[in-house]
């Protein structure tokens, strides 16, 4: 990289770093919470911002070049065809999801 | 390529364009780890659908600290690397090399409670194929879980290994003959956005090892 | 068509001739050629393991034993599928050719290039151990829990060839894609690529999206075939069906990676040997980004008879016909890039419309599978078998050949002996349509696909079938000798012997190392040819009469 790239300073990831750990404590948290389905929704939500936290700020997404976006998105974006229609047969089948 | 005439490839009409698409070329690299280590979790996700009584009750054998402490060291260690990159970036060489240093460390870390981790795993029987014993309420399907545990871990723990040699090559080999410099450190940066995506698959895969079954 | 030349002294062939200089090169040139002898020896293997099949269903009786035969045709469709067919293309045609179209020097991560072929040929040296220690016979699509559980064979070593296989052709598709992003020529811009060049980026796309997919379900289907726990095994929980999502989820896409590539080839060829441009050249490019996204939405058609649930049968239909569109389109395009053209049947060109009339033909009977009712009765069938083969090889193979003569002045400096190129050209045609015609006769009749045997009365159609294999091995064969012979007793080529107009063609025949002196700069879009009167405009924009 040229020398003329700015980098964000040192506290800004530290702020990045505490939001996450305390993101953390949150996801083991509402484990205990007895939330049934609810729990693991919340929990990858989290895993998921924790994520973004990670790919906007510390790897830099936010940054040029902006094509970065679409290859960073590309996988996530693909999985939900993969989930999405496998879901056409297994959410068609009875008895599935089995009774939680 | 010595650090005082530092050219790009041929290929290359700039340095700034070399890093650029070295990093683009992560990113896309980055893209298909994100389908492999997704299709893992779509099958985790289509069994625990199917099996969810089974599933939480084999996860309650999950040790949550080892997944927990584990989970602290790698958010950190992705500090420690982007810390690390800053400090290439303004040239400060000692705290380039103190950070490097750090995100190793606490990768072999991680490593290392994960070794334990199988330790206490293998005393609790849950190991399949080895000496698995099916606890009252897992049924057959709660094997299924481990089996997923074990290879989700293995395939992040190599990864990690990985990625903690990267490290190690970074700081034993380009950094050391100067070729990291704020002029070009474009490799430095690929490591770590290597880096922080196996944080990532451990941030996915925490909560689908550890906290199903708890309550 | 061509002037009497030499070979330039210095090229990228003869420039350094140590075998280390080859084995390490970052050349994309020489590992393009390291990959056409690697590729050629698999379509041999696959190749001897079709001559066999053809063999032994000349007759019900059969020439091998039921359980050799299961592993015959497995290792036939293994090695054509990951060790031919979908390198093919990409990995030789496409590592030569790319750079050079777009104005580059090389691709962007060289050594990543070499690092591909490496780990091609060692994922061909598990498949090959798997062989020699008495193969597989699961068939290529290694179904669970059969290949798991019940099946006798290295299906452990076959998986993990695949496997391997797979970071081949990520790494070979990653270059692509940030190659065409970035190292594209001033005035290169996306509107002006050829159509060769979107082909690649396309099948990139396409190869970095579902190769990771597969590589998880061959390393599950290798953990439980190891450790036998019952991943896929419903006597433990385990569902089938699941690994035949995530199987198809890449080999749906992969059959578009095979075809994609053979796509961009034949837009080259129509373009120059009709002396036109392509009619519709975005509508070109639309419709193959448009195959390789719907690609993915459609895999479970292969599993409409598995047991997944009818509404999701019903959804994959559709999707089925919708992925017909855009091939349809292009299929419309060439026909109209003919018309008022100035046409010549150099061999090339002759592969190039024998692709688009099999290609039809095989896209036709897609649709005619993609429909529910009548793939109940043909599913596993001869239909199948004849409907893809006339695709991959009336399509692909036939893509191949023709981008391999069409360029081979370029890559070696000589010329093929025309007359015979046009004849073999000619004989795949015949052949081929005598070996896979008769094929859909047999679905239709009801012959199973997979089976060493059948009634007496089909024999027939069989024996047509065998005896149309052996002329289009000829058909295969002979380019092997007459472009062997060129390359010692050819006349030497021009750098520009078919008037094409790609920037390829700027360089001499050979091409030197870097491939430009001056990175060129791009005036205008490809196929600048006037077939009023003869003339044509390279891209650098100087004009040729």
């Amino acid at each position: 990289m040229s020398g003329s790239r700015r980098h964000d300073p040192a506290l800004v990831f530290i702020i990045g770093w505490l939001a996450m750990l305390l993101l953390t404590g949150l996801s083991i948290g509402s484990a205990f919470l007895g939330l049934g389905l609810c729990a693991p929704v919340i929990q990858f939500g989290i895993a998921a911002t924790q994520a973004a936290i990670l790919f906007v700020l510390f790897m830099r997404l936010k940054g040029p070049p902006s094509l970065k976006w679409v290859f960073a998105g590309s996988g996530f974006f693909w999985l939900l065809f993969l989930f999405g229609l496998s879901m056409t047969d297994y959410a068609t089948r009875r008895g599935w999801p089995a009774a939680g | 390529m010595s650090s005082d005439v530092l050219r790009p490839e041929i290929q290359y009409a700039t340095l700034a364009q070399q890093g650029d698409t070295a990093q683009l070329g992560m990113w896309v690299f980055l893209a298909t780890e994100t389908l492999f280590f997704g299709a893992l979790l779509f099958a985790y996700f289509i069994y625990r659908m199917s099996y969810p009584h089974e599933f939480a009750e084999a996860a309650k054998d999950a040790v949550l600290w080892c997944g927990s402490v584990n989970i602290g060291l790698l958010i950190t260690s992705s500090l420690t690397m982007v810390l690390a990159i800053n400090a290439a970036a303004d040239g400060r060489r000692r705290a380039l090399v103190f950070w490097l240093c750090a995100t190793a460390f606490l990768g072999i870390c991680f490593l290392g409670v994960k070794v334990w981790e199988y330790r206490l795993d293998y005393v609790d029987h849950v190991v399949p194929a080895v000496n698995f014993i099916v606890k009252p309420g897992a049924g057959s399907a709660g094997e299924l879980f481990w089996v997923f545990y074990f290879v989700a871990t293995g395939l992040h723990a190599v990864h990690l290994t990985i990625g903690i040699g990267l490290v190690l090559y970074m700081l034993l080999w380009r950094v050391r003959r100067g070729e990291i410099t704020p002029l070009y450190y474009a490799p430095l940066e690929v490591v770590g956005l290597y880096w922080s995506f196996v944080d990532t698959v451990w941030l996915f895969l925490f909560p689908a090892i550890y906290l199903a079954g708890r309550s | 068509m061509s002037s009497i030349a030499v070979d330039p002294p210095r090229n990228y062939a003869s420039e350094e001739n140590t075998i280390a200089s080859w084995l390490l090169t970052r050349d994309h040139k020489r590992i393009a050629l390291m990959f056409f002898a690697s590729i050629t020896a698999f379509f041999f293997i696959g190749g001897a393991a079709a001559t066999l099949i053809r063999l032994h269903l000349a007759t019900p009786a059969g020439l091998l034993q039921p359980s050799v035969y299961n592993r015959v045709f497995t290792m036939h469709g293994v090695v054509m599928v990951w060790f031919f067919l979908i390198p093919s293309i990409p990995a030789t045609l496409g590592n030569f050719f790319v750079p050079m179209m777009i104005g580059a020097h090389d691709l962007a991560f060289p050594r990543i290039n070499l690092a591909s072929w490496y780990v091609f040929n060692l994922s061909g040296l598990v498949l090959l151990y798997a062989l020699v220690m008495g193969g597989v016979d699961t068939g290529w699509t290694f179904y669970t829990p059969l290949s798991t559980i019940y099946a006798n064979g290295y299906v452990f070593a076959a998986a993990m060839a695949v496997f391997i296989n797979g970071f081949s052709t990520i790494m070979t598709a990653l270059n692509f894609v940030v190659t065409i992003h970035r190292l594209r020529a001033p005035g290169m811009l996306w509107t002006r690529l050829p159509l060769f060049v979107w082909g690649i980026y396309s099948v990139s796309v396409v190869m970095l999206l579902a190769t990771p997919v597969l590589a998880m379900d061959t390393l599950l289907l290798a953990v439980e075939q190891f450790l036998q726990v019952g991943l896929f095994d419903p006597s433990h929980g385990g569902d089938p069906l699941l690994w035949q999502h995530m199987f198809w989820f890449y080999s749906h896409p992969a059959v578009y990676i095979m075809i994609l590539p053979a796509m961009g080839v034949v837009s080259e060829l129509i373009a120059c040997y009709a002396r036109r441009p392509i009619f519709g050249y975005s509508g070109m490019t639309i419709a193959m980004m448009a195959i390789a996204v719907i690609s993915f939405f459609v895999w479970a058609h292969h599993m409409f008879v598995a047991g997944i649930s009818i509404y999701a049968a019903v959804v994959f239909s559709l999707m089925t016909f919708f992925v017909a569109v855009p091939s349809a389109i292009k299929v419309f395009n060439w026909t109209a890039s003919l018309h008022k053209g100035s046409i010549s049947f150099d061999a090339p060109m002759i592969y190039a419309l024998g692709f688009v009339l099999l290609f039809t033909i095989g896209g036709l009977t897609g649709l005619m599978l993609a429909t529910l009712a009548v793939d109940v009765d043909v599913h596993d069938t001869y239909f199948v078998i004849a409907h893809f083969h006339y695709i991959m090889v009336g399509g692909t193979v036939s893509a191949f050949f023709g981008g391999l003569h069409y360029w081979w002045p370029k890559m070696t400096g000589r010329l093929y002996p025309e007359m015979l190129a046009r004849f073999a050209a000619f004989l795949t045609f015949v052949g081929f349509n005598l070996t896979f015609f008769p094929q859909f006769i047999l679905g239709y009749l009801g012959m199973p696909r997979r089976y060493y045997t059948y009634p007496p009365e089909w024999q027939v159609w069989n024996v047509l079938s065998s005896a149309g294999a052996s002329i289009l091995a000829v058909g295969y064969l002979l380019p092997l000798f007459y472009l062997g012979w060129s390359l010692i007793w050819g006349r030497h080529a021009s750098p520009n012997p078919w008037r094409a107009t790609g920037l390829e063609w700027l360089t001499s025949s050979p091409p030197p190392t870097h491939n430009f002196e001056r990175t060129p700069v791009v005036a205008i879009g490809p196929y600048s040819y006037d077939p009023e009167d003869g003339s044509y405009t390279t891209q650098d924009g100087v004009r040729h009469v």
